[in-house]
């Protein structure tokens, strides 16, 4: 039933990692071990799309508490964007948007990055 | 101790003749009766030391070994009778049926050939006997033991007769033991069971014994010196070792033939052997699959043996958490190389690689067993450079159980076309062997793993139920009631209270991230927070600092707890809320139903200082008749089939109407909600509700 799909693409420097479906306890080692080969390739400069992120579980947030400090130390980033309503929602209620940047779009996690 | 008893007496004896011969011989006196006593003890001291020998003898050994050991003996005692038999000047004289030794050194030379003779065709006779026996059929044994017996009536004989006389009795019995040696000398069934080398080194050594014995056969003929010498020192012993050189002439004869025979076919049988061999132990490595690695260790072992293979190796496919793996979603990724045997990853990866994976391709699509035979010429494996040099062939079998596949074997060989047709039927046989031993593993592993968990799952239930208030307490300025439900996975719903002192009642509501006994413990970590800190730190928001500091440094990044925490002052109905990450709190007030949202990070997460930067606390004052209800997202993400979540909009339209009732109907009016929004959906996750109503004065008394 549950249903997840991630794709990696990059815009010059910066990875963008496009999830889409239910991220769960079941799918979030998909996403942690997409992760973890960004960050293995020293990849540090990571923006994850959520338009098509339909749930989000508090084992798929774990899996961005799990690398923020790593990314952070190589002055690097995860940013967030294009979060649904309900799915923010969530990051909210867990002060998320206090510890990660969340973007409406995009481009502006991208631009970000860029200044 | 026998032994020694053994040796003294046969060598005392055979003294005793000796010294009695020099003495005939220097007085020249007849016989008589001293002859029969001589016979007679000649026959106690060869029967002593048949039972020395038979004493000392190891039966154990194999056919192949008896016969070098025989083959040794009898070149020795060979060479030293043809020198022996040369020394001599004199001569024996025949007079009747007699033979008169002319010299002394006749004399002696008739005493050792006697003994050494003798001695050798003991041992001769026990190694064919045991070379006989080694393979037994019905009447083997039986007419073994007719030959011996034979034997030892035709040598008696002659007993007490003197050495030129043969009586017609002798020479019947001679004929009877003939046949028997015939029928003995077809007991050759060892042979078969020889391996190839073995059977090389039989033949080898039967003709030569052939021959050693045929010499044997002449020198002990009558007239020969050899012969004499024997006749004159004790007929039996003559008649008794003529017979057994007889008999082994026709024995080693006929090994050799047979073997010779059997050469051709040695190496197949060889191969039988150890293709029954190798599928015997795999079927029974099919009961002892506890070990996955050496399980797959042991089949791609027993490949080289069964089809005496170069190199072989094992790709076992990954099971996938989707149940069947179709056919194009076979790839690298999901297979993994194990058991290699004489070859290494690379040289693995160079085979598989590119072309390689349409070879894996071919055998998969095909079903069958690939078999290039020509690795050098075949255009499949044109990709392969060095490696091509060491591999003459290769086969690649697949390993299917219905329409599974479990895996693909490979075997090679350093010379093309190695594999004929009967390796590779054996080798498919082989891999069906192996397919069933793995699935078994596989499911024994998977059942073992489920075992484990689900007593883990209830380990952790009970843990959970344990760690939950069992009693709510009873004021009467707050009415207080509260509903958790497990859901079948365990989940780390937590809710507890605690008097934070005469006045002053802390409630807490959370919720840990993941499941099963991590969940257990971090929740038991998070009761014991609760229960001592709080009562130190009265406010929530410093009492969620202290909770978070202290778990900061155990809980795992990927971890965090969300809570919310309110405290009640029972004399005035003022309630603190702070809330690290948690649900919100629905507030029921007259005229107004909404969420309080105070901010704040989870527990677990962010530093300590940037934590309690951002924690908020909201204070409210409760008027009769209030409602504060806290609860877990067990509650607004409780799912209907369809995947629509309850949310949080239908919380707010409960509370419009609710107001009027207490806490335990406002409670069931929400779990219904929920019940009936999941339909008959089992809970996916915990559910935790607690609902507090403050009371309104005029029940209070």
């Amino acid at each position: 039933m549950s249903d997840f799909k991630l794709n990696v693409r990059n815009i010059n420097d910066i990875h963008v990692v496009d999830i889409k479906g239910y991220l769960d306890a079941h799918t979030a080692p998909d996403l942690e071990s997409a992760f973890s080969k960004l960050l293995d390739d020293k990849k540090f400069k990571i923006v994850v799309n959520c338009k098509n992120l339909n749930y989000i579980s508090s084992a798929g947030l774990g899996v961005f508490m799990m690398f923020i400090e790593e990314v952070r130390k190589n002055s690097g980033d995860i940013k967030l964007s294009n979060l649904t309503p309900k799915v923010y929602n969530v990051f909210d209620l867990l002060g998320f948007p206090l510890l990660y940047d969340i973007t409406q779009e995009e481009t502006d996690a991208v631009k970000k990055f860029g200044a | 101790m026998k032994k020694a008893f053994l040796l003294l007496t046969s060598a005392g004896l055979l003294v005793l003749v000796f010294i009695g011969d020099l003495i005939r011989r220097s007085l020249d006196i007849e016989m008589g009766w001293l002859g029969v006593i001589r016979d007679v003890l000649l026959i106690v001291a060869f029967v002593l030391f048949y039972l020395l020998i038979e004493s000392m003898w190891k039966r154990e050994q194999s056919p192949v070994k008896k016969l070098g050991f025989g083959l040794v003996l009898s070149i020795v005692i060979g060479i030293a009778m043809l020198v022996l038999s040369f020394i001599p000047n004199s001569d024996f004289d025949i007079k009747g049926y007699s033979l008169i030794p002319l010299g002394f050194d006749v004399v002696v030379l008739a005493n050792i050939l006697g003994i050494v003779v003798g001695a050798l065709m003991i041992i001769i006779f026990l190694s064919v006997r045991d070379i006989i026996l080694s393979k037994r059929r019905k009447g083997t044994r039986r007419n073994f033991l007719l030959l011996t017996a034979l034997l030892l009536v035709t040598s008696l004989t002659s007993f007490a007769a003197e050495p030129l006389d043969t009586s017609i009795l002798t020479s019947i019995l001679f004929a009877l033991t003939i046949t028997a040696m015939l029928m003995n000398a077809f007991r050759l069934s060892w042979i078969v069971y020889l391996t190839k080398r073995e059977k090389m080194f039989t033949m080898l050594f039967g003709f030569i014994l052939f021959c050693i014995f045929i010499g044997f056969d002449i020198m002990l003929l009558s007239s020969s010196m050899v012969g004499k010498s024997l006749l004159f020192y004790s007929p039996p012993l003559k008649s008794f070792c003529s017979s057994i050189s007889v008999f082994s002439t026709i024995y080693f004869g006929m090994t050799f033939l047979s073997t010779l025979f059997h050469l051709p076919t040695a190496e197949a049988f060889d191969r039988k052997m150890t293709e029954v061999t190798s599928l015997h132990n795999l079927s029974r490595l099919v009961t002892q699959v506890f070990d996955f690695n050496e399980l797959v260790e042991s089949v791609t072992r027993m490949t080289l043996d069964v089809v005496q293979a170069k190199s072989s190796w094992l790709e076992i496919i990954k099971e996938s958490s989707t149940r069947t793996i179709s056919l194009s979603g076979i790839h690298d990724n999901n297979i993994e190389t194990v058991g290699l045997k004489n070859i290494s990853h690379s040289e693995v990866t160079e085979i598989v690689s590119a072309n390689g994976s349409s070879l894996r391709d071919t055998v998969l699509q095909t079903r069958k067993a690939l078999v290039i035979d020509d690795v050098e010429n075949d255009k499949r494996t044109e990709h392969l450079s060095d490696i091509k040099h060491k591999i003459g062939s290769l086969v690649i079998v697949p390993l299917q159980s219905h329409d599974n596949f479990i895996g693909i074997l490979y075997a090679t060989k350093d010379i093309a076309y190695g594999f004929d047709k009967d390796d590779v039927d054996v080798i498919t046989a082989f891999a069906d062997q192996a397919t069933i031993a793995i699935d078994n593993s596989r499911l024994i592993e998977k059942s073992l793993e489920r075992e484990r968990l689900l007593r883990e799952m209830m380990v952790a239930q009970e843990m959970q139920k344990k760690l939950l208030p069992q009693i709510l307490p009873d004021f009467k300025e707050v009415e207080i009631e509260a509903l958790s439900t497990p859901a079948f996975e365990v989940g780390g719903d937590y809710y507890d209270y605690t008097m934070l002192d005469e006045h002053h009642l802390g409630i807490i509501v959370g919720d840990v991230s993941g499941k099963g006994v991590s969940a257990a413990f971090y929740m038991a970590e998070m009761k014991g927070i609760f229960q001592s800190l709080s009562k130190i730190y009265r406010s929530p928001k410093e009492f969620l600092i202290k909770a978070h500091a202290a778990l900061a440094e155990t809980i795992d990044k990927r971890w965090f707890i969300s809570v919310i925490y309110i405290v009640l002052d029972l004399r005035t109905g003022k309630l603190q809320v702070a809330r690290a990450g948690h649900c919100p709190m629905l507030y029921i007030a007259e005229n107004n139903v909404r969420f309080v949202q105070p901010k704040g990070l989870g527990l677990g997460m962010g530093s300590p200082d940037f934590f309690a930067l951002t924690l908020a606390e909201e204070e409210i004052q409760m008027q009769p008749g209030d409602v504060a209800v806290l609860f877990t997202d067990g509650i607004t993400e409780a799912r209907q089939s369809s995947g629509e979540e309850f949310g949080y909009d239908p919380l707010l339209e409960i509370g419009k109407t609710v107001r009027n009732n207490n806490a335990i109907e406002i409670r069931d009016a929400i779990i219904t909600a929920v019940d009936t929004h999941m339909g008959h959906q089992p809970p996916e996750d915990d559910l935790t509700l607690v609902v507090l109503k403050w009371r309104k004065p005029s029940t209070i008394l």
